[in-house]
Order: structure tokens, then sequence, then C-alpha cells
């Protein structure tokens, strides 16, 4: 038994305005990803396979989904006596009013957890992001270069690079070098190195980083925004570490979308079983699944469905949750339709991204071909025969009297 | 946690279950994957998971580890807690006693010791091999209101079937007057399930009368009737001993019809999929483009580009372009490569099928095997764990294929011939 070095703490209590509806009654990380999965298994998936397996998740944002999802952590192995997974609610104490103001404040708030475990290594992540990466790579590097801070970059194009945190890195060396600037969210990017938000400290500057922080009281508890540049300012050895691999962001439904296609086809960008991607099969009890059936005319093409799917009508460049069920004379096109979602008899979506339980009516039309995605939010029931159109935005729970008789505009909001 | 302690059961799962032939080559019967993600013992514990059952002890004696291994902590039927618990019961030597299991009876009588430390008022007892969905609680609701010493579970059959079983007949008030255990010619066509419920107090003073009764349908019962109160509980749904390779395929295809009575999501039947040990989870099936499925049942980590009609496939099955699947039940991480074809075939786990193989080949469904012609006699053809068939290979019907194959040689495998 060896007791672990690294303490890994994931950020995930953002709520990301971007993807609406989706994450109107869970955070970020705990929204349905892969066909059976959550976006926050991925860096759960990264740090078991890296070996790092005593883990904070900071979680404020409607948490419940999160808390039920992480379960015992025994999804990920993170379960003994020296792994186990601990979420970390924002609290009140003799000292502290606040809920998290921001990632620093969140982590500083917990530093009588983060003292007490004792780390050689902090590593901080980002609960948000679809990638696979081996952290212990990163973190001999960080190690080696006897850095304060080594954070993760990826290169993306110039297009983009104003809505990441944005770094110059010294030449010279394929695997990272020393930070030359940062910047977050620059109007007018550097350079295309955006930073992953997997960030190692060495724990003592870090103590102290947040410490001053706190002092300063600006406002502003961000570890990109306000952290990484005291650090930069401060003159400490901060490095980059260049991450080459695929990274899927979504952050708005397009990319979330986009990310979700990138999971089909022959060669997919991301093939979940080969990064050893791991879930908690216990929530929404999908261990319990049987097969996904299809019936006698069903047609899955260019699909992905887990088990628990019953398909008697057609799917084309879908992903299909469990539960999710086809009924005859209906099809799914270019579509990822969460957990439970019913599409009835001759009912046709184009470019529909469904939350749970919701259903679609006999009939009905929602979205369009080559067009922008529509989001239908949870515990829907979509009247037959309606028409959608393309960029609609339906709001969770809509009475069964609400729903306008002409059907939804491209681009309107049911709410 | 109730207040009054529920019945125990004693799962009988040591039986070989020789009839399934190669499928029973390196696992006991009740660990024969079953339905795609599940194994066969998986519906006999949900359905005592189902019936708020919750103390178990697993009787085992053939190739156990494979079961052992699928029921874990139990935790997958509930079975983990404070009062909670699903025991392995394997044969062990005593101070006088040193035997393995010689029957039903005897291996009950070889724990005593553990009824004894789990007191209840019932004990039920239960075969692992069966593909059903039963209430075991009405069943003892049944037992008691009957005043019953024992209560048989009993279904109908047809008449040419009761040879196999126990048959029993009843009285007015379902108490059972007369008993025959397999009977050539039968006299009722009311068939013992295997399934008891016994007064604990009951079975512990008949299970000490007489050591040399060491089966409950040959001894035990017929003896039972003629002092006691032994009840027919009368079953009426979905019930299959999948004893034989034909009935062990009929019965996963029944699950394809809709309208067959077989259903395992909605009878709360669960599988063990940790069990399995794998380090990263069945990532959902991939459908590519181009490939066909229809009237199939397709589990997790499954690829699929060529074409699957009328079959059960459990995780991890490729299918690759042009290869055909059809009527077959396919183990897990199989790989059917391009071109070839499965038709009527059984495949154990991680069998590769070689590019342009075909496997199943010609009408004659008629010429049974010659080694096994008991067990292979409808067209089924067998192939075993981690056989690997060269590419081109044509195989027939009525065929068996042995565990671990790996001959390169024989190209034409005649329809009745066994490659062991």
């Amino acid at each position: 038994m060896r007791k672990p070095s690294t303490l890994a703490m994931i950020l995930a209590g953002g709520r990301v305005d971007e993807l609406g509806v989706l994450t109107h009654y869970r955070p970020k990380s705990a929204v349905p990803f892969g066909g059976f999965a959550r976006v926050i298994d991925f860096p759960l998936s990264n740090l078991l396979h890296s070996r790092i397996e005593r883990i904070a998740i900071l979680s404020q944002y409607r948490s419940y989904s999160l808390i039920n999802h992480i379960g015992t952590g025994s999804a990920w192995d993170m379960i003994g006596r020296y792994r186990g997974i601990s979420i970390l609610p924002p609290f009140k104490d003799y000292e502290n009013p606040h809920w998290y103001r921001g990632s620093a404040d969140a982590v500083y708030q917990n530093l009588d957890f983060v003292r007490y475990h004792d780390p050689a290594e902090i590593l901080v992540l980002s609960g948000d992001h679809i990638y696979q990466m081996d952290y212990r790579r990163m973190i001999q590097y960080h190690k080696t270069q006897q850095a304060d801070l080594t954070a993760a970059f990826i290169h993306v194009p110039m297009s983009e690079a104003s809505r990441f945190g944005i770094a110059e890195i010294e030449e010279g060396s394929d695997e990272g070098g020393r930070l030359l600037s940062y910047e977050e969210k620059p109007a007018n990017p550097k350079g295309r190195w955006a930073s992953l938000t997997v960030l190692c400290f060495k724990p003592r500057v870090l103590y102290e980083m947040l410490a001053a922080n706190q002092e300063q009281d600006s406002g502003s508890y961000e570890f990109g925004r306000d952290i990484i540049p005291m650090m930069m300012e401060r003159g400490c050895r901060v490095f980059g570490y260049k991450f080459r691999g695929y990274w899927g962001y979504t952050r708005t439904i397009d990319e979330y979308w986009q990310t979700s296609m990138d999971l089909l086809g022959p060669a997919p960008r991301i093939d979940m079983e080969a990064w050893g991607l791991r879930t908690n099969l216990e929530h929404r009890a999908i261990r319990d699944c049987q097969p996904l059936i299809v019936g006698k005319r069903g047609v899955l093409d260019n699909s992905m469905a887990y088990n628990g799917v019953v398909v008697e009508g057609e799917a084309h460049n879908s992903i299909l949750f469990p539960g999710v069920r086809v009924e005859p004379g209906a099809e799914v096109r270019d579509s990822v339709l969460f957990f439970n979602t019913v599409v009835r008899r001759g009912a046709r979506l184009d470019r529909v991204v469904c939350d749970v339980n919701s259903s679609f009516g006999a009939g009905s039309r929602v979205g369009r071909a080559e067009s922008a995605i529509s989001v239908i939010g949870w515990n829907n029931q979509v009247p037959a025969n309606i028409r959608i159109g393309a960029g609609c935005t339906v709001y969770p729970r809509i009475d069964s009297d609400h729903w306008p008789a002409v059907g939804l505009a491209d681009g309107e909001v049911l709410q | 946690m109730r207040e009054e302690l529920d019945a125990l059961v004693l799962l009988l799962a040591g039986g070989i279950g020789s009839r399934l032939n190669i499928l029973v080559g390196h696992r006991a019967k009740p660990a024969v994957p079953f339905g795609g993600v599940y194994r066969i013992i998986d519906f006999a514990l949900s359905n005592v998971m189902n019936s708020d059952l919750t103390r178990v002890g697993v009787l085992t004696q053939y190739k156990p580890l494979s079961l052992m291994r699928h029921i874990g902590t139990g935790e997958a039927w509930d079975f983990t807690g404070r009062t909670r618990g699903v025991k392995i019961l394997p044969p062990r030597t005593g101070e006088k006693d040193s035997d393995w299991y010689r029957g039903t009876a005897d291996a009950i009588r070889q724990n005593i010791d553990f009824i004894e430390s789990n007191p209840a008022e019932q004990v039920v007892i239960l075969s692992g091999d069966h593909i059903y969905h039963m209430d075991f609680d009405a069943m003892i609701q049944y037992h008691r209101h009957k005043n019953a010493d024992v209560t048989i579970g009993m279904m109908v059959v047809p008449k040419s079937e009761i040879h196999q079983f126990g048959a029993g007949i009843v009285n007015r008030e379902n108490r059972i007057i007369d008993w025959e255990e397999k009977p050539r010619i039968p006299r009722t066509n009311l068939a013992s399930m295997g399934i008891y419920v016994f007064d604990t107090d009951y079975l512990l003073s008949t299970l000490a009368r007489d050591k040399k009764e060491i089966d409950f349908g040959m001894h035990i019962i017929p003896h039972a009737i003629e002092e006691d109160r032994v009840f027919a509980y009368p079953f009426y749904g979905y019930w299959r001993d999948v004893g034989t390779v034909q009935s062990y395929w009929q019965t996963n295809m029944d699950i394809l019809q809709p309208g067959s009575g077989i259903t395992p999501e909605q009878w709360g039947i669960r599988p063990n999929p940790d069990a399995e040990g794998l380090p990263m989870d069945r990532a959902p099936a991939r459908f590519l483009a181009g490939c066909q499925v229809s009237g199939s049942m397709i589990s997790a980590g499954s690829v699929i580009e060529g074409t699957v009609i009328n079959s059960v496939l459990s995780p991890g099955v490729r299918v690759a372009r042009g290869a055909v699947v059809r009527d077959s039940v396919i183990f897990e991480d199989c790989c059917i490569e391009e071109d070839a074809t499965v038709d009527l075939c059984i495949l154990d786990k991680r069998v590769r099928v070689g590019s342009g193989a075909t496997v199943g080949s010609g009408d004659n469904l008629e010429e049974v095997n010659h080694d096994f012609p008991n067990h292979l006699y409808t067209g089924i053809t067998l192939v075993g764990k981690k056989a690997q068939l060269p590419a081109g290979m044509r195989v027939g019907r009525n065929c068996i294929i042995g565990s671990g194959y790996a001959g390169r040689d024989v190209l034409t495998l005649d329809d009745g011939e066994s490659l062991l």
C-alpha cells in the first residue's frame, strides 16, 4: 500500500451559461456525454489511469446530480485506505460566511482539508472537459523543472484563442517551457496555447498565493484570472506543459453537439473504451439494463447506443443513451438523446439535443438538417404533430397547455 | 430492515449440466452467459432479491470459480449489509463426513449448520439453472396459508416433456397425493420446477431421518407425500430449464420475439457487469454506416459494420464489414471478420471467425453430431471459448469446435463432425 503523494482537486462547481437548459438543474460536469457517461467521467478516468486516487471535488451548483453520480467512488476504484473521492460543498463557519466566490476561493476555503492530506503536489483540474491525459507525465515534468506551477496547454486556432487563458511558452522543447506571458481571455491573443485548466502546484506556493489573493480582497478569486497572473508577476517558476491529444470542449450547445459527433464514424476522435473510460453504472441503474433491442424494421446507421435502448424506427448519425425508445416509423438524425427519451411513431428529429425523460409526440417535427441545434430541456412532453424549427430552446417541464399550437419558429425559446 | 426474519434461501448451483456440452467445459451451468449480459443464475438471484429475501447460500461444486467471481459480494442483487448476505457453500470435509455433494438433498444435509446458524421459519430451496420470473414471497405466503410442511413450485408442461421432470398428482386443494420422478408414461402434466419451500423444523427432521435419502425428487418428496402435508404451488408464467443446447438457444431466441413472455429487464433481472473485472466500462455499441441489424439484441461495447439478424450478442462483439450473423448467440468479445458468416451457432467467449469463413453452412440440419447425438441434433453448431477459425473455413451443421482450437489445417468440417 502506497500512500498517494498527489492530491487532485476537481473544479466542478460551474454552471456554464452557454449550455442553457442542459445546466438548469445540474452542473456542467454532470451533463450526460458519450451515450452513457457524464462529462466528469473523463477527468476522473484520467486520474484513475494516472493512479491518482485521492480526490476532492469542489461542487456548489445544484450538486445533487453530481453527488449521486460520484456515489462511493468505487466506480473509479477510489475507495480504500488511501483512496477516496471527497465532495467538498461550500460551508459557513466562524470565519467564513461565503459561497465559493471563485475557483481559487473554493480551494482556499478547503485548505484545512488540503493540509491534512499533506500532498507533495496539488493537481487542480476542471471537471468540464473531454480529453485523455496521463497526468503523471506532467507531474514528472513539474518535478524535473522544480516548478511552482505547471499548467497544461493545447494549441487552438487563432480565431478561438480569445475564449481561453492564453500563454506564450518559451521555445526550445517539445514538452514545454517557462511561461513568458499569460492572459485570461485576451481580446488580442499573443499566441495559440490555450490553458486546459490542468494545474499542478507546489503546495507551499499555492497556499501563499491563495492567501495573497484573499488579502487583495479584489472580489475576484479565479485561478486563470488571478492566481496565474499573480504568480507570473511575483516571479514564481511557472511552466507550460504542451498537451497534443484531443481536447473536446463543450462550452456551448454547438460545441457539445460537435464533440458528441466526434464519437461517431469508423475512426472516432474519442474511442471511449480504448481510453479506458469509466462511469458510475449505478447512476440511473444503467448497469441493470438489458442489451439494446433492434426491432425487425429498426435501423441504426452511423450511430451509437447503450444497453436499455429500443430502436424500432430509424436512427442516423445519432447517440442514444440508456432507456431511449425510437418507435416504429420515427426517425432520428444527427441528434443526441439523453436517458429515457421517447420518440413516438412518425416523429422526426433533426439536429436535436434532448435532455432526460422527455418525449416527442407522434408525428412531431423538431429541428432541421444543416441548421442550428435545437435543445429540449428535461421532463417535457413535446405534443404530437407540433413543428419546432432549428435553433430552438425549450425550457424544462413546460406545462402541456403552454405549448403554442403553431409550434416554434427557428430560434424561438419556449419557457 | 424487517423485524421478522425472512426465509433463508439455498440455491443449488452445483450441477454439471453436461448436456450443454462445451458451454459447461470450464464453468458451472448457472454461470453460463445468457441473453447478452446475463448469466443463468442471475434469474434465480434476482427473483430472490425481488421477493425481498436477503439471506442466501449458494451451494457450488462443479467448476465454481466463474460462478463465485460472478456472484462476488452479492452487491449486484443487494445482498450486502448488516443482516443480508450471499454465502458460497462448497463441499467440505468435516470431523465425520467428508464427501462431495451426492444429490440435492445430500447437499442441503451437509449444510445443516448453515441453516441452523441462520434462523428462519422457512427455507426456500431453488435451482440456479432456470430462466423465469417468480415471486417467492407469494409462494411462502401460500405455504403458510396451507399450513404445509413442504410446498413445491409446479407448472403444466406438455405431456411429451414430463419424462424430464418430477410429476405430481394433486387433489382439489392442490395437495400432492402422488408423485412420479421422471415417469416414462405420464399420468399428469404437472411438473416440478425444483423450487421448494420447507418449514425449517420439518426440513431438519426430514434430513435427519435417513442419510441414504440424497435427492429431493427421488427420495424426500415421495416419502413426504405419504405422511406429511405437501402442496403444489401452481406457476403460470414463462419458465425454461435451459439444460440442453436446443432449449438454451430457443430461450435466447424467445427474448427477441415480442410477446414470447420473457422480458428480463421488466422482470427486474440484474446482471453483474462489475464481475467481468474490466479496467474500463463497455462503451455504447457502435453501428457504422452500412451495417444492417434487425430483430436482435446487441450489448454495449459491440461494433457492428456487417449484418446481424435475429441474434443475441454479448458485450464487445465485432461484426466486420460484409460479415453476417444470423439466428445465433454470440458471447463476449467474439470477432467475426470480414465477409464471414455465422448461422445458427452458439459462439463462446472470444471466438475469432476468420475472414470469409462460414460457420453453420448448408441445409442439412438432420445430420446429428456424431460424438454427441443427444446434444446436437437440431442444426446448431457450437464453437468453444477462444477458438480461432482460419479464414475461409467451412463448418457444417451440428458441429462442435472445442475451446481454444487454433488449428490451421482443417478447412472443411462436415455436418455432425467435431474438432475437439
